[in-house]
């Protein structure tokens, strides 16, 4: 029998996760707060931590937590960071 | 298609791990001397999904019952390969998964990847018909194609009579979180699902319209931890053309309209959307206003301009708004003998929503006042706007008495002798009259919170 699908299946596919590094030495670790409560201190200890591993870090915030990040901020995560870490609940 | 020197006919289909063994390799060996074509024994869309799962770029030939180029080449497992030279001769046949002979095949290294030999699985052409396998609603579930309910399966007619003409690839946009669109052709297939009647479906267009606004913030509202639904507001003529229940129990169970409309968005929102429970939908608890609701507003027994007239519509136009709310919260009141007193009962009871000391909040409460309490009100002559600023007046306390547990930056920095409100505006407290004409119970549908979300109005239109 044939169905008419409510899937989009363009959409489904879980997209792979990229490669794990190997050592944070050299590498730039972007700090994404998502604007929730007492993430900037989290993201404070996160920091701390990852320098004294080698990596270089840079900080940047979403507008709202409750929206997907703005493509501008999309984009300079993916332009200057190797990775990222972000800080998602409160 | 076989023109130019020989080909490698690869014969797979979606169930059998070794076929997918054998494209994951194939995958690697795209642009080999011998080129390789895979016919999968699959409709065009799963053998489409089959080539993205195993990293296959090149095109994917589909064929359906009754399969007959597997046939053509005795296929009776898959995978199996068949060497056709350049007039289209079968030369050379391998069945099941051989990499050394995959590799002499394609004139290429393959990648050293799993098992060197592996058997592979019978092919469609020698499975039983599928009469008397898997019962079709059984089938529905199989499938995902739910709310864990049972639904009714969107076979073409089906979807082809919601459509009703429609252009089924016209999409109203993305739906948040995944951004599946939300072609006409899926929500009609939602809308089966859900159980409608077609004549429901233009409410139904309406409704995911509404949520798909930006200020609605489908995405907030999918994705979080608080247990916020959807409400779906219909005001106006539709409520009779479609037989929707404004009277007892309109809140709950019975009427068919009621019940599929809120469900049929919601299955937009899980399917199409992809706000799975427990996947992209991260809500602690849930609710079960997310299996959806529908509510109908009794502009009969209401004393007041009806909802979509205060919200800026015609008297003649029929509206949908869509709300994110958490599941209405009774309240009793059978005592209070002035508005002022009812108001007061109503406002403490939306005083403890969300959190008891969260106050203020700049987020929609909606009251559904039962015939007989907005009788009193309409006796002692008062407006929407009255009601909406006593429950706001009413729903007052001072700052002292909110500073325990989860309070809010205003609180913790106001005096302890300063008011605060529960709502940041009047305007936050939304009024719609529904229920029997019997028993004084109304109801209030508290907030969803820090998601900016808005309800949003759209007028349905019939004929498009």
């Amino acid at each position: 029998m044939e169905y008419v699908s409510p899937f989009d299946e363009a959409v489904l596919e879980a997209t792979p996760l990229a490669p794990r590094p190997e050592s944070l030495a050299g590498r730039t670790v972007a700090l994404l707060d998502i604007t929730k409560n007492r993430g900037a201190p989290f993201l404070d200890r996160v920091e701390e931590r990852l320098r004294a591993r080698g990596a270089e870090t840079f900080r940047i915030s979403k507008e709202t937590f409750s929206r997907p990040a703005a493509p501008e901020v999309i984009e300079e995560i993916a332009l200057r960071g190797d990775l990222v870490v972000e800080g998602l609940a409160d | 298609m076989l023109a130019g020197g020989p080909t490698l006919l690869v014969f797979v289909h979606s169930d059998c791990p070794t076929s997918a063994l054998a494209l994951r390799h194939l995958a690697a060996a795209e642009g080999a001397p011998t080129r390789a074509v895979i016919v999968a024994e699959e409709p065009p869309e799963e053998a489409a999904r089959l080539a993205r799962r195993t990293g296959i770029r090149s095109a994917v030939l589909s064929q359906e019952p009754p399969y007959e180029l597997s046939r053509a080449h005795a296929v009776e497992a898959v995978p199996t390969a068949v060497v056709v030279d350049g007039g289209g001769v079968a030369t050379e046949t391998v069945v099941g998964w051989d990499r050394a002979a995959y590799e002499r095949l394609l004139g290429v290294s393959l990648p050293d990847r799993g098992p060197a030999t592996k058997p592979g699985c019978g092919s469609r052409t020698v499975e039983p018909p599928a009469e008397g396998g898997l019962d079709e609603l059984e089938d529905m579930f199989e499938r995902g194609f739910t709310d864990g309910l049972p639904v009714i399966p969107p076979t073409r007619e089906r979807v082809d009579a919601m459509l009703g003409g429609r252009d089924p690839a016209r999409s109203l946009g993305p739906v948040p979180p995944s951004q599946g669109e939300a072609t006409l052709g899926r929500v009609a297939a939602c809308a089966v699902l859900a159980g409608c009647r077609p004549e429901y479906f233009p409410v139904v267009v309406a409704s995911v319209e509404a949520a798909l606004e930006p200020v609605f913030n489908a995405h907030g509202v999918a994705v979080t931890t608080q247990p916020a639904g959807v409400a779906v507001i219909v005001s106006g003529p539709a409520r009779e053309r479609l037989a929707l229940n404004s009277g007892m129990g309109a809140l709950g169970p019975g009427t068919r309209a009621n019940m599929t409309i809120g469900r049929a968005l919601r299955l937009v929102l899980t399917l199409t959307g992809g706000a799975l429970p427990g996947r992209l939908d991260r809500s602690t608890l849930g609710s079960p206003l997310k299996l959806g609701l529908c509510i109908a507003e009794d502009e009969e027994r209401s004393p007041w301009e009806s909802f979509h007239v205060e919200r800026g519509f015609d008297r003649d136009a029929s509206t949908v708004t869509v709300l994110a709310a958490d599941a209405p919260l009774s309240v009793s009141d059978h005592r209070s003998r002035t508005p002022e007193a009812l108001a007061r009962v109503l406002a403490h009871a939306a005083g403890a929503q969300w959190s008891p000391f969260w106050w203020p909040m700049d987020d929609y409460s909606l009251f559904v006042v039962c015939p007989e309490h907005a009788a009193m009100f309409a006796s002692a002559g008062w407006s929407k706007a009255r009601l909406r600023e006593a429950i706001f007046e009413s729903a007052t306390r001072p700052a002292g008495e909110l500073k325990r547990g989860e309070a809010t930056p205003l609180v913790r920095s106001s005096a302890d002798d300063a008011p605060i409100h529960k709502w940041t505006d009047p305007e936050r407290i939304l009024l719609l009259v529904a229920g029997g004409e019997a028993g004084r119970f109304s109801a209030v549908l508290g907030p969803c919170d820090g998601m900016g979300t808005r309800p949003i109005t759209k007028e349905v239109r019939w004929s498009t």
